[in-house]
């Protein structure tokens, strides 16, 4: 006997496919965890007397302190933690920053054409031609150093892959069918564009917004180490900064705890994107 | 003027990937960029010893001879001095000439004259240039201080009229008339600030001067760049100067004196690499690739067992630990031009509550010797016995007097920026201050510099608090006391910008006296000044452990350190032996 089977939608589609990966779901267990300490420690809850001295100057990992302590006697876990922090709201604002940006502009030369078309191309290939690293420094530079700079800077500095591919999307998009319906209808501009066009391309949204999340985070440790990002605040950039020096005297916990954190939730970002990658793009569906 | 940064901060050697076996070639490094090579510029440590390779002065220090003694350089000999000690004049050597450049007649350098140096200490009081220098002889020439201010408002500076506190006689006879008693004064002249330099060669160079050096020196630098590296050659015309023959008892030995009377400089090439950060120039040191090191403090187990010795695998490879107590202090300097710090209560709640018994074992190893003040040991002005009330780590007390300032627990303190210098050991140190100040409540916010752009924020005044330290020009206490004085603001040498009456008066008097109980006991009563009004946060005096190379020859640690690559040499032999066991 045949049972009426409910029609899925995409997304429903999508969440099941992902559910199936189990490393998808491993990413996405881990990702959970990296947020959860990031809300605590940013609301206080957790490693808030980060600063305080627990032991003795660079004592090693042990029952009581985990990770070992540093120079001044904190511990190394507490400070990772608080790490956590600075990594995940530089990756989601920076990757939101620039996600903004990208589907504005993007958006917009892939609907309008012409002129604006080239402009925005125009913009971005001289804007990719800095060397990214560079126009990090340089930001930085300007804006001064810290939180909101190191922001500042991969938000603006990351979005022009999304941007391209959000306006070649568009453009494969405008001249569809029910494009061409919401013109018949009397839809405007904006309303084909932000109703109709812009819901078909979410799924390249969402894949770019994950790998962009790890990009930032990589960026950020790079600058903190610099001594160009976060100031006076845990950053695992900084304490591998401070393990360049300690290595010498055998002291490789503040290193190893630092990467460690960071190549995990870097690695689950990445196969977190693929899994989505897998799950939304309506061409792979059902391989 | 030599401000160092707050790390053990010494010359290091290196060199490029394949080590050259044919050439003798000294490897240094320092550890700061260098501003440039203009020498009313230098007034850094790491700047002025670059300048003094190229250029020279009239007086320098003996190589080997302690106590510091001054010996003529430039000058033929000492200067006779008139009766009421105010007319010094010098004859100066003939046949001295300046390294040959384009700007002479013909690329040939031309003969050193006595106007050179009428034109170079002109050129430090030039009202136009800015120097960094200018404190030094401020007040102190015969009519330069009416010359510097009739031209500071006039569109061009004339050097040809003439200045009574500083004249030619003839070619070779160089004349200074002070206005008043100076002791320091040859110690002066032995400082990189009044250096010769030739007028033909900044007026072809003007702004780019900075970046051609054309001195008399042993060394040549053809043109100066801000890269890692900096490449000296032997200057093929150097006069004969000779390696010294009289020697202190402690340096009468062979090592010192094998090439005793040999003509100077005694390498082919000095090759100095900007290395801010220790481990590159640890490991490097390790390599062979640089000759002599500041014991890094993350390396110091490695190098010096508990007893202070070297330890037997470096002594294996040929390596001496030498130890050199530094007349120097570190501190961190409160701007006394931010309202916030004209409050004493607050500047003593904060010394209070620093502890800089545990900086030294952070970052010192447990060597330097806590400061009460900032006269260091070795030079008279300095008090054995005293011991500042200030001086923490006093937490209770450092918070009750946090309340008298008004603020109690810290509120309504703003956040204060401390800035340094941004190598990662004084990012350290800047999170140590900001620690230390939670103690009691105050917020610090850590801010890193490029060393020039701390330099320029502190001239022009734009820090609170800046970790810093100062190195000795000369072995005098005067050299310390004069950091607090007035007068001397930044751009002087008081980058705190510290201002006391009391104070300014005494070291007026006190800079007028020769060396006398009467003056020491002026010295003690500023000593003391300074330790209870606590314009500074006081630091430490350091004691330097540097390691050579056995391959390097006739190497003497020095607190006054310029011109000294000329001396020394590279036992090639030595050194292809060594360096198979590196």
């Amino acid at each position: 006997m045949a049972t009426e089977q409910q029609s899925k939608s995409l997304w429903q589609h999508a969440w099941e496919t992902l559910l199936r990966d189990k490393m998808a779901v491993v990413a996405m267990i881990i990702i959970f965890v990296y947020m959860a300490m990031a809300v605590l420690s940013a609301t206080g809850i957790i490693v808030s007397d980060w600063a305080a001295e627990v032991g003795p100057s660079y004592g090693a990992p042990s029952l009581d302190h985990w990770f070992g302590l540093d120079m001044f006697g904190r511990s190394v876990l507490a400070k990772t933690i608080k790490g956590t922090e600075v990594a995940i709201s530089v990756g989601f604002i920076a990757s939101l920053l620039s996600l903004v940006i990208g589907v504005t502009l993007g958006s917009i030369a892939g609907y309008f054409g012409g002129r604006v078309d080239e402009f925005i191309v125009w913009f971005y290939t001289t804007f990719t031609s800095i060397p990214n690293i560079m126009l990090l420094v340089a930001i930085t530079f300007i804006s001064g150093k810290g939180l909101k700079a190191v922001i500042l800077a991969l938000g603006l500095t990351g979005w022009v892959s999304l941007c391209r591919l959000i306006r070649g999307e568009v453009i494969r998009h405008k001249d569809r069918e029910y494009v061409h319906a919401a013109s018949a209808i009397g839809g405007g501009n904006y309303r084909k564009l932000v109703k109709h066009i812009l819901p078909n391309v979410t799924h390249i949204m969402i894949i770019s917004f994950s790998l962009q999340f790890q990009i930032a985070i990589k960026s950020e440790v790079i600058l903190s180490y610099l001594g160009l990002g976060v100031q006076g605040r845990p950053s695992w950039g900084i304490m591998i900064d401070d393990a360049k020096l300690e290595l010498a005297r055998g002291v490789w916990w503040q290193l190893g705890a630092a990467t460690f954190a960071m190549a995990l939730v870097v690695l689950a970002f990445n196969i977190l994107g693929d899994a989505l990658r897998d799950a939304l793009d309506p061409k792979l569906k059902g391989k | 003027m030599r401000i160092l940064i707050i790390l053990a901060a010494l010359l290091g050697f290196s060199c490029t990937k394949k080590i050259d076996l044919n050439e003798k070639v000294l490897n240094l490094s320092v550890t700061a960029e260098i501003k440039g090579m203009d020498p009313i510029y230098a007034n850094d440590m790491y700047s002025s010893n670059e300048v003094a390779r190229v250029y020279e002065g009239l007086l320098q220090y003996h190589y080997l001879k302690r106590p510091y003694t001054l010996v003529p350089n430039l000058a033929d000999k000492m200067p006779t001095v008139s009766k009421d000690g105010l007319t010094y004049t010098f004859k100066i050597k003939k046949g001295v000439l300046f390294h040959d450049d384009a700007a002479f007649h013909g690329g040939i350098g031309r003969e050193l004259v006595a106007a050179d140096f009428v034109y170079s200490i002109k050129r430090l009081a030039d009202p136009k240039l800015q120097s960094l220098g200018w404190w030094l002889l401020q007040g102190k020439l015969l009519g330069l201080d009416d010359w510097r201010k009739k031209y500071a408002e006039k569109d061009k500076v004339d050097y040809t009229e003439a200045v009574a506190g500083v004249k030619a006689l003839d070619k070779y006879t160089l004349q200074f008339k002070l206005k008043k008693s100076f002791p320091q004064f040859l110690y002066a002249l032995a400082m990189p600030f009044t250096y010769a330099v030739s007028k033909e060669v900044v007026a072809k160079y003007g702004k780019e001067f900075l970046n051609h050096p054309v001195g008399t020196g042993a060394f040549i630098l053809p043109v100066f760049t801000q890269s890692n590296k900096i490449i000296y050659i032997k200057n093929p015309k150097f006069r004969d100067k000779y390696y010294p023959t009289d020697v202190s008892e402690e340096f009468n030995t062979p090592y010192y004196l094998a090439d005793a009377g040999k003509k100077l400089p005694l390498v082919e090439k000095v090759v100095v690499n900007i290395m801010k950060e220790q481990q590159p120039r640890w490991l490097n040191f390790g390599k062979g690739r640089i000759d002599v090191i500041g014991i890094p403090k993350d390396n110091f187990e490695a190098a010096v067992t508990p007893d202070r010795s070297l330890t037997d695998d470096m002594a294996k490879k040929g390596i001496t630990l030498i130890k050199n107590v530094a007349l120097d202090v570190t501190y961190i300097a409160f701007n006394h031009d931010d309202p916030l710090f004209k409050n004493i209560y607050l500047r003593r709640a904060m010394s209070l509550a620093y502890d800089p018994h545990a900086f030294n074992k952070l970052f010192n190893n447990d060597l330097a010797m806590v400061a009460q003040s900032l006269v260091p040991p070795g030079i008279s002005g300095y008090m054995p016995s005293y011991t500042n009330p200030y001086v923490g780590p006093k937490v209770e007390e450092g918070k009750k007097m946090l309340a008298k300032a008004g603020y109690e627990n810290g509120v309504g303190l703003p956040e204060i920026i401390y800035d340094t210098s941004s190598a990662t050991v004084n990012r350290q140190m800047g999170e140590f201050f900001k620690k230390q100040m939670a103690k009691i409540g105050i917020k610090i916010k850590v801010v890193t510099n490029p060393w020039p752009q701390l330099q320029e924020k502190i001239t022009k005044r734009k820090v609170q608090v800046f970790g810093i330290a100062w190195g000795a020009d000369y072995p005098d206490a005067e050299n310390f006391l004069q950091l607090l004085y007035g007068p001397n603001r930044a751009p002087g040498a008081n980058g705190s910008g510290y201002d006391n009456p009391e104070f300014n008066r005494l070291f007026e008097v006190s800079s007028l006296m020769q060396d006398s109980p009467e003056r020491t006991a002026l010295y003690e009563k500023m000593y003391r000044i300074a330790a209870e009004q606590v314009p500074w946060i006081f630091g430490v005096h350091r004691q330097n452990f540097i390691l050579r190379h056995g391959f390097l020859k006739n190497y003497v640690a020095s607190d006054f350190d310029q011109g000294s690559a000329q001396y020394l040499n590279i036992d090639l032999k030595k050194k292809a032996e060594i360096l198979k066991k590196l």
